[in-house]
């Protein structure tokens, strides 16, 4: 039988105490000798591991990570730990088929295998980035929402209520103005003619998130509910509130984690270990039935780095050959360049064919990695995209993939931290008729059509 | 004082330190470090030379790649174990006194990564950093940079609905007088120059890198 959540809340009471930089040196310390253990190397040449024998042994060494050092819960300064038999239980029992959403835009999530022919659920919109005002959010994403290739859509915020007063999180007005959004959000999706379809939002709150459920319009019971672990393996009151809310009303719960290159993961080898270790935690602390295996590079903001493909894909590789458990990559949906960029492209599509290709979904949206407080920074388009990828990549194996990740390398790695910042929504889109303007379109056909002469051929 | 002034067993003492605390060999280190105590060398001498230039040697291992976040922690507790040995026979009037920094992300923010980091980085370059964690209140952030007697105090965001808060400390800190006694840096991901200089922050650090550049701009 699995873990209630109950037990586990009892562990956050009565686990061993430890002082958190304690905590954060045994993953770095533990991680180094796993990876020898395992022979874990990263080979820069190799950006994504086409055999999937060094994914196993992540894999691997990521189960004994979990099971040795366990989930440090920062409210109360204790580690949570599991057994390797009660482990065992939690991911046998975890589902690996889900449906989301409602009505026709219901969909299944289900296990992908590596080179799967699985069709990857994509949840794309701009992702948490800020809206000047309730039309503008409305507009653009409803544009988002008329996209067929995509399954699900993510919602941003407005900074202002009544356009002169903060929105501040932890405050009376991240409640109200969250739920504002969601509102805001549903009808637009209804205007697109997808009612049913997913919305996912987070809150910087769990009282936030949690003031969001709906039936009539707010977020529903098949839309879940994000809980993100908090960076490398870790978890505090307020992620488990999330768990807690999700349970109690029968909500699909959606977890996330990235582990940290250059942080106290260590290397990519340790990143890849690290990345497992989380979405085990996941599972079986918070509750998850479905996660998002990621990766960070703590100086670079771009989540496609060569060493970050390589880390989160062949985490995810690992987990899809060893398990059964539903994996969400989404490693292309923070590019350092903003929307309106070749180089945004590149950068998405490198991301997401990995993600596909190494058996995961994309749910996490798309936004340039650092928006700051710039409003409509993102359009529709960059949700086709990054629609079309994904299920252009379905059943690619990983040499092809391999290949054209090399090829998209070539075009950005060495701008990554100068990236072009492109331009908002004004600059790119006819606002009325929710198109791109010629110059941005003409752009993304070019992408499209080089990308298709290296073999990835997108759906429309 | 100059090394070349030093008889040529005391250099090697001296940079054998350095390159100990840059390896993270703790065990050399603190023999080393007795050692020196041991030649009678000057202590606040062996501080400057062999810490500060380990500083600036883990620092550059950490901007190749080659040393990560876990590194600067083992080295800058390292420094403190080795500067209170070296530092234990100097009276108080002469220790020289290190710029305090309090650090911590913004209340309701519970992102920790980016603020680890800069708060490792300061730590290891040679400021006394008090490290509040995550969400964290902004009188909180006031009322231990008071007791501290701090120089700075380091605000990370990273959400935009948590930006706010930076702007709260400053203004919270105005309210109550106490604005010229602190520095007030900023950062996080949505938090850009501009934004620093709209709600009157004296710095801002665009990453780690950048943000160890700010503060020894504006407190050395």
């Amino acid at each position: 039988m699995r873990l209630s959540f109950w037990e586990i809340l009892l562990r956050t009471k009565e686990g061993p105490i430890i002082e958190e930089k304690q905590f954060d040196l045994s993953i770095f310390k533990r991680a180094q000798k796993l990876q020898e253990k395992y022979q874990i190397k990263y080979d820069p040449e190799k950006p994504l591991d086409i055999d999937g024998d060094l994914a196993d042994r992540v894999y691997q060494a990521g189960v004994e990570l979990f099971l040795d050092i366990g989930t440090y819960c920062t409210t109360t300064r204790r580690i949570i730990k599991l057994t390797e038999q009660e482990l065992q239980v939690e991911m046998n029992s975890c589902p690996d088929e889900l449906e989301l959403g409602q009505g026709e835009d219901r969909v299944k999530i289900v296990h992908r295998d590596v080179e799967g022919d699985q069709e990857p659920v994509v949840v794309a919109g701009i992702q948490t980035t800020p809206f000047s005002d309730e039309e503008m959010m409305f507009n653009i994403t409803k544009g988002c929402a008329m996209d067929r290739c995509i399954d699900g859509i993510w919602a941003g915020i407005l900074l202002k209520i009544d356009g002169k007063y903060d929105v501040v999180a932890g405050a009376p007005s991240e409640v109200y103005q969250y739920r504002r959004t969601i509102e805001i959000i549903r009808k637009a999706i209804k205007a697109a003619g997808r009612p049913g379809m997913i919305i996912i939002n987070n809150a910087p709150t769990s009282l936030g998130t949690i003031a969001m459920y709906s039936e009539e319009n707010g977020l529903r019971k098949t839309d879940g509910i994000e809980t993100t672990g908090m960076s490398e393996l870790k978890v505090d009151y307020d992620d488990l509130n999330r768990s807690a809310f999700g349970l109690a009303h029968g909500i699909h719960i959606h977890g996330s984690h990235s582990s940290v290159i250059g942080g106290f993961s260590g290397g990519p080898e340790g990143a890849a270990i690290v990345a497992v270790a989380g979405a085990l935690q996941l599972v079986a602390v918070q509750k998850a039935d479905s996660f998002r295996c990621g990766v960070l590079e703590s100086l670079v903001k771009s989540r496609v780095t060569r060493k970050e493909l390589w880390a989160a894909g062949t985490a995810i590789q690992g987990l899809s050959r060893n398990t059964r458990l539903i994996v969400d990559g989404s490693i292309g949906d923070h590019p350092a360049a903003g929307p309106g960029t070749k180089q945004y492209f590149y950068e998405s599509a490198a991301g997401h064919i990995v993600s596909t290709v190494m058996g995961a979904h994309s749910t996490q949206g798309t936004r340039k990695y650092v928006v700051g407080n710039t409003c409509n920074y993102g359009t529709p388009l960059e949700s086709r995209w990054m629609g079309e990828v994904c299920k252009g990549a379905v059943g690619m194996d990983r040499v092809t993939a391999d290949r054209i990740v090399r090829y998209l390398l070539a075009k950005y790695e060495d701008k990554l931290t100068d990236a072009p910042q492109g331009e908002t929504f004004e600059k790119l889109y006819d606002g009325e008729k929710l198109e791109p303007l010629p110059h941005y379109q003409k752009l993304y056909e070019e992408v499209k059509e080089e990308l298709g002469s290296q073999g990835l051929h997108l759906k429309d | 004082m100059e090394l070349s002034n030093l008889p040529h067993e005391q250099r090697d003492l001296l940079d054998s330190l350095r390159d100990a605390i840059v390896a993270i060999d703790e065990e050399r280190a603190k023999e080393l470090a007795k050692n020196i105590v041991n030649e009678k060398i000057d202590p606040n001498f062996a501080i400057k030379h062999s810490i500060a230039d380990a500083a600036v040697k883990v620092g550059e291992k950490f901007d190749s790649g080659e040393y990560f976040l876990p590194h600067l922690v083992m080295a800058g507790d390292l420094m403190d174990e080795v500067g209170a040995i070296l530092g234990k026979n100097i009276p108080p009037e002469q220790i020289e006194r290190k710029n305090v920094i309090v650090i911590g992300t913004v209340q309701a923010d519970m992102h920790s990564v980016g603020k680890n980091l800069v708060a490792t980085m300061l730590k290891s370059s040679g400021f006394q950093v008090h490290d509040m964690g995550v969400d964290v209140p902004s009188i909180s952030f006031i009322e231990k940079a008071k007791e501290l007697k701090a120089d700075m105090i380091a605000l990370s965001s990273l959400l935009t609905t948590t930006m706010p808060y930076q702007k709260e400390v400053i203004e919270d800190l105005k309210s109550m007088g106490l604005r010229d006694q602190f520095k007030v840096m900023v950062g996080g991901g949505p938090v850009t120059r501009q934004y620093a200089e709209e709600i009157g922050a004296d710095g801002y650090g665009k990453d780690a890198i950048d943000a160890l550049r700010e503060a020894k701009k504006l407190l050395m």
